[in-house]
């Protein structure tokens, strides 16, 4: 791109003129106008002053903060992943071992998926019976439990305070209250410091 | 050890990150060893405040090996570390609308003690007496009118002049598109100019 003499530096030919490679157009425009070289000093100058700010320290500790904080991988596991790699593209031998050994696998998962394909009666047979039985034993299960729990000697007291529609209405108040004061002893429990606690591990 | 240290040393971030995923903790320290300064200075001259801004490298140092299996090799190593501190220094001055503090201290602090403890400090370089109390002079002017930028202008100017990285970098680094990264550096530029115009008297 071409630019007339007369025109002012943009901020590339400033950066160019910088860096030390102006174009012979943009560095004669800087040496005749005054107001674009005193841009681009004072540029100059105000860069070399940035590029001369100290390098800011953090404390000693840093280090060991950072690495106190930090998940090493397990480098026995690494180790471990990194040695079965190796040996298995050791010898040509262990590969082709490996080799059948996937391919017994994946031939194993193929004909399961085709026999189950071929046989949808049989597995869907199976299937009721399998449901048919667990809701049964589920069933006993459940009367057994009901009829235990009638047999302790805590049901009578039940069963008299939720007699009336009023003892209800107190039973499930009070149990609803003590829900809340648990939530609330809860929420107050995990509630968050609100002070700050920089270096709370220093 | 010592031999594995100065192996370390002359290794490319590359070869130490690719040690640090094979579990070696030397990798790591080589890691922070290498980038504690410029991403705390970063983080320091974005927030103002030490404490805070050693907070917040630890942060940044612990979030990125954790997740050392993601970082993507064809990237700088800098840029993706540089990229978690800035976002990390960002977000924190938009949550606390930290734009413009004090180099005596953060605003806030409230006691005298906290004010020395958040007061900007300059690091370890040797100095005579007479450069350090010019380079106090001209460097205190320039990081308080540095801190009077927009966060995004922070950015840029930080990472292109006093950290050196090129332009591409930096728009990597925050995410922008080449162009916007060069008008945020020329306005940042211009802003500093005419706001140290005064010094040149």
């Amino acid at each position: 791109m071409t630019r007339r003499p007369d025109e002012h530096l943009s901020p590339d030919d400033i950066d160019a003129w910088l860096a030390g490679h102006p174009g012979s157009a943009a560095q004669a425009h800087v040496d005749a106008c005054e107001a674009c070289r005193e841009v681009a000093v004072a540029d100059r100058e105000l860069i070399e002053q940035l590029r001369a700010l100290p390098v800011f320290a953090p404390s000693a500790l840093f280090a060991d903060q950072v690495m106190a904080a930090v998940a090493l991988p397990d480098p026995f596991a690494l180790r471990s992943l990194d040695t079965a790699r190796r040996r298995l593209f050791a010898t040509r031998r262990s590969l082709a071992l490996a080799a059948t050994l996937a391919v017994v696998v994946v031939a194993s998962m193929a004909a399961s998926v085709a026999w189950s394909l071929a046989h949808r009666d049989t597995i869907a047979a199976a299937g009721t019976w399998l449901t048919a039985t667990a809701g049964q034993w589920l069933w006993t299960a459940l009367r057994s439990a009901a009829s235990s729990a009638t047999e302790q000697p805590g049901y009578g007291m039940l069963r008299d305070l939720a007699a009336t529609p009023a003892r209800l209405a107190a039973l499930s108040a009070l149990v609803s209250l003590t829900y809340l004061g648990g939530l609330l002893a809860l929420r107050k429990l995990m509630t968050l410091p609100s002070g700050p606690v920089s270096h709370a591990n220093a | 050890m010592a031999g594995s240290r100065i192996e370390l040393a002359g290794a490319t971030d590359q070869e130490v990150v690719a040690l640090a995923r094979h579990g070696q903790e030397a990798a790591y320290r080589e890691l922070v060893r290498r980038y504690e300064r410029p991403v705390f200075s970063l983080v320091y001259r974005m927030v103002r405040d030490r404490e805070l801004a050693e907070d917040l490298a630890q942060e940044t140092f612990v979030k990125a090996l954790n997740a050392i299996e993601s970082y993507r090799p064809e990237f700088k190593f800098s840029s993706w570390i540089f990229k978690i501190a800035n976002n990390a220094a960002i977000d924190h001055l938009r949550r606390r609308e930290l734009d413009t503090l004090s180099l005596d201290g953060s605003p806030h602090a409230e006691t005298p003690e906290a004010i020395e403890a958040t007061a900007l400090q300059i690091g370890d370089r040797q100095e005579t007496a007479l450069e350090e109390v010019e380079a106090r002079e001209l460097g205190g002017e320039i990081e308080t009118a540095i801190a009077r930028l927009r966060p995004e202008y922070r950015s840029c100017i930080l990472l292109r002049h006093v950290d050196g990285r090129a332009y591409e970098e930096i728009a990597e680094i925050l995410g922008l598109p080449l162009g916007t990264v060069k008008t945020y550096i020329h306005r940042a530029r211009n802003e500093l100019r005419l706001m140290l115009g005064h010094l040149k008297e």
